[in-house]
């Protein structure tokens, strides 16, 4: 019986609440649903009737940032940077923060509580006391403007919270069936790659989500090392369209189908992911 | 227990004639593998973590421009902090800016929260819809609202004419008494799904059986509210209230689209005032010493979470 879950039914307080909630939704729906909206019309239609629903819909905006925005670079190049820069952190994330979570949750070895402790105190970094220095240290391995310069910060950045994690769940990991493997002479590496990693795919999915939206998002490191129209992203791309006067551009649509187009993949990851994401989200946030 | 076991080794003895270099090399063997394991993430960590940490704090001591040699100065970059009006007031921005938007995203988080674990109709909707606006990137939601807000034909001060409120509408951004009011607001819009989601997890966690009990010795939902839930989740709530106070003080993406500090600096944070430090005025010591003390202020505040956290899990 789950009715002491629920609200006393038809009571005033109940009325309340979802009245409050109907309209709470519209203020926090509604601007995301206007973004997409007048990425549908053209400039004229935005400026004179803003509140117009987009149909027709044009798809002007978008062809035109297909072909080239107002610095001239084409929309799918700063989604070929994004993505080469996501997929990049995203496995080597993986790959080092499982390696290190496992081996900190199932080796005892010299060294071991030290490198816990200086995983755990690097959780307490903020990423801006490194960008003077990583500006200039990127400089001189010729890694600024490079997507691979991107992904080892960004793997950096990730990695405190992600080897937490790994760690926290190897140790909640039977392990009568790797000792089984290594009985039967698999090597550590082994057990590992061909027990544990297919038994693991919450954690790894845990881990992947955490980390997707604040990379695909980044933009004080990017807007610092990518200077070089060519390597840069989309955030930056977003953050380049001013005009603070509306009418001072001709731009307004395009501006709005780079916004849709930033937003999409993040919205379609989320509505396919909810639940794992909010559960990911949940688990993750305190630690 | 023998001292190897302590330490970690495999239970092997070794023979006591060997010397300290053969043990250190038989340890090292007997473990290569979980070295090899940790070591690309060290690696990283040190490389481009704690080695740029220290570079940080030394560049804080010098004058530099990036072209010139540098020329040390000591502490004079944190002396001129203190004077630097400018600095003072984005420490004050962003110490305003993150107690504002922590009160208003875990207050509303809550009270969202709350709202929805009650199994009101339509729970599992709004539990997907509260937390979209997090997953839209900072950059887009600073953009989308520069635009909203624009004083001629934005989307709010059209509203606002169009129903007769003429004397509402103004420039949002433009006004120095509201523009960080503004970007608070946006803040909170954005963002309080996040607390939602994590209080309503803890909520979530509480014993049927406690509410069943509440709800045969017929409590009110205020009653439930104030003795049952809220007592409960308490530590979750201050953890999380913690977390985005750390989050709010790196705030730079949304000011860096929406105002890039301005009008006037009135919206200038410790974010944004180091970015222009360092890459538009090119002072990189002056800017390093900004850095050395957003890392001292946040980092206290983690460490101490960290500790206190801690401490309290051991508890439970």
């Amino acid at each position: 019986m789950n009715l002491v879950r629920k609200y006393p039914t038809g009571t005033l307080l109940k009325f309340v609440v979802v009245v409050l909630l109907v309209m709470w939704s519209v203020i926090e729906l509604y601007p995301i649903l206007f973004m997409f909206n007048t990425s549908l019309k053209l400039d004229p239609d935005i400026l004179n009737h803003p509140f117009s629903i987009a149909f027709p819909p044009s798809f002007e905006s978008y062809a035109r940032v297909w072909e080239g925005d107002q610095t001239g670079q084409p929309f799918i190049l700063y989604f070929l940077n994004s993505s080469v820069i996501l997929v990049g952190t995203i496995v080597m994330l993986l790959v080092t923060s499982t390696l290190a979570g496992y081996a900190l949750a199932r080796g005892r070895f010299p060294g071991s509580p030290l490198v816990q402790q200086g995983f755990l105190l690097s959780l307490a970094v903020p990423a801006h006391a490194l960008l003077i220095p990583l500006y200039f240290f990127l400089g001189n391995l010729g890694l600024r403007n490079n997507p691979i310069g991107m992904m080892l910060v960004y793997t950096t950045l990730g990695l405190p919270l992600s080897i937490v994690l790994s760690r926290a769940y190897f140790l909640s990991f039977p392990v009568e069936l790797e000792e089984q493997a290594l009985i039967d002479g698999c090597s550590r590496f082994g057990a590992f790659w061909r027990i544990v990693v297919p038994m693991s795919k919450s954690i790894l999915a845990t881990i992947a989500i955490l980390n997707v939206t604040w990379v695909w998002s980044e933009l004080f490191f990017a807007q610092a090392f990518l200077s070089d129209t060519d390597s840069q992203t989309l955030p930056i791309a977003v953050a380049s369209y001013r005009p603070a006067q509306m009418q001072a551009s001709a731009a307004i649509s395009q501006h709005f189908a780079i916004m849709a187009l930033t937003t999409l993949p993040l919205v379609i990851f989320y509505f396919v992911f909810q639940k794992n994401i909010r559960k990911g989200i949940a688990a993750g946030a305190l630690r | 227990m023998t001292a190897t076991e302590i330490a970690g080794t495999p239970i092997t003895t070794y023979p006591r004639q060997l010397s300290v270099m053969q043990r250190f090399k038989k340890t090292l063997q007997a473990n290569l593998m979980w070295y090899l394991f940790v070591a690309p993430a060290v690696i990283l960590i040190l490389v481009f973590m704690v080695v740029p940490i220290f570079e940080a704090l030394s560049l804080a001591m010098y004058r530099w421009n990036g072209v010139r040699p540098r020329e040390f100065v000591g502490f004079e970059n944190f002396i001129d902090l203190f004077d630097d009006r400018f600095f003072m007031g984005a420490l004050q921005h962003t110490v305003l800016f993150s107690i504002t938007a922590t009160l208003g995203t875990v207050g509303l988080g809550l009270l969202l929260a709350v709202a929805i674990s009650r199994n009101v109709p339509g729970a599992a909707l709004y539990r997907i819809l509260f937390y979209l606006p997090v997953m839209v990137p900072i950059t887009v939601v600073g953009a989308l609202w520069v635009r909203i807000l624009e004083p001629n034909f934005g989307l709010l001060n059209t509203f606002l004419r169009g129903v007769g409120l003429d004397g509402l509408a103004r420039a949002w951004l433009g006004d120095i008494s509201i523009a960080l009011i503004v970007l608070m607001a946006v803040t909170i819009w954005q963002y309080s799904g996040f607390p939602m989601i994590v209080l309503l997890a803890a909520i979530e966690n509480i014993s049927e059986e406690i509410h069943d009990a509440a709800s045969l010795d017929g409590v009110s939902e205020w009653q439930r509210l104030a003795y049952i839930t809220l007592p409960l989740i308490r530590p979750v709530l201050i953890s999380i209230s913690v977390l985005q106070i750390i989050f709010s003080l790196k705030v730079f993406d949304l000011v860096w689209v929406m105002t890039r500090g301005g009008p006037g600096q009135s919206t200038d944070v410790l974010g944004t005032f180091l970015f222009d430090e360092a890459f538009f005025k090119r002072q990189y010591g002056y800017a390093s010493a900004v850095a050395v003390a957003m890392f001292i202020i946040i980092f206290t505040i983690t460490y101490i979470y960290q500790r206190v956290v801690r401490v309290e899990n051991a508890k439970l």
